[in-house]
Order: structure tokens, then sequence, then C-alpha cells
């Protein structure tokens, strides 16, 4: 939808349909049409996480830093866990 | 036809859902098909209906503009159902084709008569999903000159809450009725 819009067709809609009810399909459908937009218009607001990775409350300065550039996963390296 | 087949307007029973289908009906933006689809997923139905039709009928950025601003993003988006929908209530104060056009098209025209503030606005939109990377603080400091903070965030929401239902729309096939 956000890349290649043409690609989501009517054989994409019957492979969807295979998975996932109608009303499961629009769920995700508004869900990520939701996203697409308000995601673009947040990141032109320069604001970041209140906390980081770790859980601690940190500041708008410190969290772009953690954020930014290259944003953090909250999911913990294959390593770690 | 769309991939989903709207509902049957017989068949939606919520109260609050048949009222706002109706409110979209009478301000023309968005028609039922809208509505019908989106009630497939009835917990989604009411916020998305409400959203949609507040964010552009109500709030503190003319509604006008806001049309324009709505059918600018809907031909970016390539989705045929809410570029080919008008709003009445910006019918009524005045809106013409040939503005929404020029709006489209050749707001920065010196000789369309748009003001600094509505050429801000529909800059907005236009780099928004087109290079947003331009919409920075130096961008907003330029916005704020024409408009307070609650009428940028007014107009970001709407700007950002319309494209994304536009493209789900466009991914659907829709096209309006007529």
């Amino acid at each position: 939808m956000s890349v290649n819009p043409d690609a989501v067709d009517a054989a994409f809609f019957d492979e969807l349909r295979k998975h996932y009810s109608e009303e499961e399909i629009v769920e995700l459908g508004a869900f990520i049409g939701f996203n697409l937009g308000y995601h673009t218009f947040f990141g032109t607001l320069k604001f970041y996480p209140l906390f980081s990775p770790d859980g601690r409350l940190v500041s708008q300065a410190e969290s772009e830093k953690l954020y930014g550039a290259a944003p953090a996963s909250l999911k913990k390296p294959k390593a770690a866990e | 036809m769309t991939h989903i087949a709207p509902l049957p307007l017989e068949a939606i029973t919520d109260p609050e859902l048949r009222g706002l289908i109706a409110e979209g009906e009478a301000l023309g933006a968005p028609d039922d098909l809208f509505g019908r689809i989106v009630a497939r997923a009835p917990e989604q139905a009411v916020p998305l209906m409400r959203a949609l039709l507040m964010s552009h009928a109500q709030g503190h950025v003319d509604h006008k503009l806001k049309e324009i601003v709505r059918i600018l993003l809907a031909r970016f988006a390539g989705d045929k159902y809410f570029a080919s929908l008008r709003s009445r209530k910006a019918r009524a104060m005045g809106l013409t084709e040939t503005r929404i056009d020029e709006g489209c098209f050749a707001y920065e025209d010196a000789g369309k008569g748009f003001s600094e503030a509505e050429k801000c606005a529909l800059r907005y939109a236009d780099l928004m999903f087109l290079d947003v990377g331009q919409v920075d603080k130096a961008f907003y400091d330029e916005m704020k000159k024409y408009w307070s903070e609650a009428q940028i965030m007014e107009l970001g929401a709407f700007i950002a809450f319309h494209y994304g239902m536009q493209m789900f729309m466009r991914s659907l096939g829709a096209k309006a009725a007529g």
C-alpha cells in the first residue's frame, strides 16, 4: 500500500482472504492507511519517545540520539535473550 | 466493484454509524460507500467515520481550504473515490471546480490570489507526501507566521488522516457512484 499500491489488486485480496476475514482485512487496511499518514506527519514534528529502550525517562535531546538517526528496536538482540 | 464489498445499508443496525453515514452523505464526502465498507469492521467504523467527518467539516481552519487540500491529496494518492467527491458545504460557501484546480496545480502563481497563509497550508499538504524532508523546522517557523499551533496541528492531522484513508480506498479499487 505504501511503496507499490498498484500491487494491491484483486489477486492480492484473494490471497488475503485465505488468511483473514473481510472484517479483519478492513481493520488492517484502515490501520495501515492511518499509520501511513500519521507516521509521516509525526516524523515532521521531530518528537521522540519519552522512554529509552531500557525503560528510563529521557529528555527529547537524549531520545533523539537514541531513536533519531537510526531508530532503536525495543526488541533485545538475540545474543542478549 | 470494490475488492471488499460494502455492506447493504439495511444491514447496518448501529444507529450511531447510520447517523454518521447519513452525515457524510449530507456533506458529500464521504458518500455512503466508505461507511458501508468500514462497517464490515464495526468496532472501527464509528471512530473512523467520526474522525473523517470532524477533521474535514469542523475545526478552526477554513473548510473551503481543507476541501482543496483533501482533493489535492486524493489526486496525489491516485484515489479516484475521494478525488471525485465534493463537499456540499464548501460548494455552498462558494468553492468552485476552477478554484479547486487552481489550489491543486497553481496555488503558487501570484495571479491566482491565494493568501500567503493558504499557500503555506497547500504547500504543507503537497510536501508531506512528496518531499517530507522539506517539512522541517524552517517550514514550521514559516507556517507559524500565519497559523496558530492549534491550526497547524489541525491541518497536519487532517492531511495525515485523509491521505491514509485515501490510500486505503485506492487499495480497494473504490470509485464514487456517478
